[in-house]
């Protein structure tokens, strides 16, 4: 880990140490940060490791623990809301048998919701990985997945 | 032989999400097509939208099916884009280009009038470009409505070096996505605008801070940065003047400037209070201008065709165009540019075609997940900043999402105080406690156990959230839920305990 974090870290370093985008960076090529980084990061950026503890628990995107290999989120965003993402969501959690914030037992699939994609006007809107589906409904969620199963 | 037939379809996050990536794939290998990909023209709910040339200028097909190519070819069916009223209705400025460019040339962009406001900025001293925008009356667009040219003035004047100029890309508000289509669809007009800005303040770094939710627009700004470099523009009075793209995390309220600039530095984005504000001590310390995408997008018109022009559009205290974003249960979600004064019914009726089919309307929210709601009997309020100040209402951003019968106001109340409950940065007291406490009351109201006090409680902690909160995200964060509660009574109260 050291000579990883040690790598990542020197491919982003430019200007003023900047915790976020080391943590981005290293999120990016890791799939996570991982707690036990957490001194390697504080000693490369020469900072505490209460700082680097305090920006990876504030972003919501920074993960801490692998996702399933394929991430599915669901818009709870108001124009989806609107157009019945609870439906979408309830489908998806009883399709794979899990809750929001959850990996399915076998780290296929991580379930979470987000709050807007800029696809309103195409809503509901859910993200699997980098494939942006609109205007899904909920019969046709099952579909949707058999391309990731 | 025979050329391949050129057709347009937009490449647009939305346009893709509705099909338009499906017909890309599945014509990928026709050697009969030529498809050229665009911005998107906005109205979505004709997307994938194919189109091509003729006498009468574009035709288009929409809501176009891989099958349906034949036809197209075949040069059948297709309506002249001008005759869509959803378009033919608007009044584009900072639109006009869209669903006819293609995003990353900028050979186009000049062709159709871009760089011409750079180019009057140049000849312009820094001091007449603040002027221009002061005649042009603009308000910034992100939500606060501040008037541009005063803090340009603040940041001109400002003593500290190196000064910066960042775009606002975090478009946070749910039901809102011009931003969006200005980064994907014509990224030079943002970063003319951003070039104009640094020349009136002297300014020698740029940034745009764009939400992780964007990845489309990251990839084709970096583009046009590398692109806008390679024809030596990002060089100011022979300064060089880079512009970088700073990716967000996920964090609501790093949309609010100070907690943008705090993120921007690696750190937690937590609000800092104000004064100073960014255009005296904004990133690092030294003088900053943060605003809005579609804020800097405006501005080359208003250099190009001047102040005067711009000050001639719109209503008394608001100048100019709105970017209206039209989403939820509607007929017809898209992009409305229009004047300033219409009223919400106007809107509504004329650009959304009315309700969704099944849907009967029973409210709309403007101005994102802090905006109020309105009822049906709200609906002749002019869109513009001082009618909407008047009624408690704001702008924001120009989203406005609709509601139909099915929906439950209790439920969606609850929904906008987690929201606030997660996003609050907790840096204050009463949106960190008063957003969590909101919600629970309501939680409580929704499994039947609220009572009367609980409504008057949820009034007296708004109240307070209203006037004690840092920022706007718990300054708000009342409003749309005791807007539901006013124009929805019956439905809070039946669910009560007795
Ligand atoms: C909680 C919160 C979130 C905000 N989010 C955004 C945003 O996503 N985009 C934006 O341009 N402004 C946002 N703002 C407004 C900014 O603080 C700031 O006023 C704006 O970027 C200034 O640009 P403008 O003058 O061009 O409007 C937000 C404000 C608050 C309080
Ligand atoms: S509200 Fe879901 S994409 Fe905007």
């Amino acid at each position: 880990m050291h000579e990883l974090v040690e790598k990542i870290l020197r491919q982003v370093r430019s200007g003023p140490p900047n915790i976020l985008k080391a943590l981005l960076a290293l999120q990016q090529q890791v799939g996570h940060v991982p707690v036990e980084a957490i001194p390697d990061i504080a000693h490369n950026l020469g900072t505490t490791n209460a700082h680097i503890a305090g920006v990876l628990s504030y972003y919501p995107d920074l993960r801490v623990a692998a996702p399933g290999r394929h991430v599915i989120r669901v818009c709870m965003g108001e124009s989806c809301y609107a157009n019945g993402c609870g439906r979408v969501l309830r489908v998806l959690q009883d399709s794979l048998r899990t809750d929001v914030g959850e990996t399915t037992s076998g780290g296929k699939f991580t379930l979470d919701t987000m709050s807007c994609a800029g696809n309103c006007a195409v809503s509901p809107t859910v993200l699997i990985d980098r494939d942006l589906y609109g205007r899904v409904l909920p019969s046709q969620v099952e579909t949707m997945l058999g391309r990731y199963r | 032989m025979s050329s391949a037939t050129r057709l347009y379809l937009s490449n647009d996050t939305s346009a893709r999400a509705a099909g338009a990536g499906l017909l890309a794939d599945a014509w990928a290998d026709r050697p009969d097509v030529q498809l050229i990909r665009l911005s998107s023209r906005g109205a979505f709910f004709l997307e994938p939208m194919v189109e091509r040339d003729s006498p009468d200028g574009r035709l288009a097909w929409c809501n176009v099916q891989p099958e349906d190519l034949p036809s197209i070819l075949a040069g059948t069916g297709g309506t002249p884009v001008r005759s869509i009223p959803f378009l033919a209705n608007q009044t584009r400025f900072t639109f006009a280009d869209f669903g006819e460019t293609e995003p990353l040339a900028l050979d186009e962009y000049q062709a159709r009038g871009g760089l011409k406001g750079l180019e009057q900025a140049f000849r312009l001293t820094p001091d007449a470009i603040v002027e221009e925008l002061r005649v042009s009356q603009l308000r910034g667009r992100g939500g606060a409505a501040f008037p541009v040219w005063n803090k340009w003035k603040v940041a001109q004047q400002a003593k500290g070096r190196p000064k910066s100029v960042v775009a606002n890309a975090d478009e946070g508000d749910a039901g809102t996505y011009c931003d969006r289509m200005i980064l994907e669809g014509d990224p030079f007009r943002l970063l003319e605008g951003m070039l104009i800005c640094a020349r009136a303040i002297g300014a020698s770094r740029g940034y745009v801070y764009c939400r992780q939710e964007y990845p489309a627009a990251a990839v084709t700004l970096r583009a046009a940065i590398q692109k806008a470099d390679e024809a030596e523009l990002l060089d100011i009075d022979g300064e060089p003047f880079p512009i970088e793209v700073v990716e967000g995390a996920g964090s609501y309220v790093c949309g609010e400037e100070t907690a943008l600039l705090e993120s921007l530095e690696g750190k937690r984005g937590v609000v800092r209070a104000r004064p100073p504000y960014p255009a005296q001590a904004g990133l690092y310390g030294q003088p900053t201008i943060v605003s809005n995408v579609l804020t800097f997008a405006t501005i080359p018109q208003i250099l190009s065709r001047g102040g005067a022009w711009h000050a001639s559009l719109g209503t008394e205290q608001s100048r100019g165009t709105i970017a209206l974003q039209l989403g939820g249960r509607v007929k017809h979600p898209g992009l409305v540019e229009v004047p300033f004064g219409l009223s919400l019914r106007q809107v509504l009726e004329q650009f959304g075609g009315g309700m969704a089919p099944g849907s009967r309307f029973k409210a709309v929210q403007v101005g994102g997940p802090l905006g109020s709601l309105f009822p049906a009997a709200g609906l002749e309020l002019p869109i513009c900043y001082d009618a909407f100040a008047k009624a408690g209402a704001v702008l924001g951003h120009g989203g406005i999402v609709v509601y139909d019968h099915e929906t439950d106001m209790v439920d969606l109340a609850r929904h906008f105080m987690a929201f606030t409950a997660d996003e609050s940065c907790g840096k204050c007291t009463p949106c960190r406690i008063g957003s969590v406490r909101g919600r629970e009351i309501l939680e409580r109201i929704q499994a039947g156990g609220g009572t009367l006090e609980d409504l008057a409680l949820l009034d007296d902690l708004g109240e307070t959230m209203k006037l004690a909160s840092l920022c706007a995200l718990g300054g708000r964060a009342p409003y749309p839920v005791l807007t539901a509660i006013e124009h929805f009574p019956v439905e809070f109260r039946s669910k009560l305990r007795t």
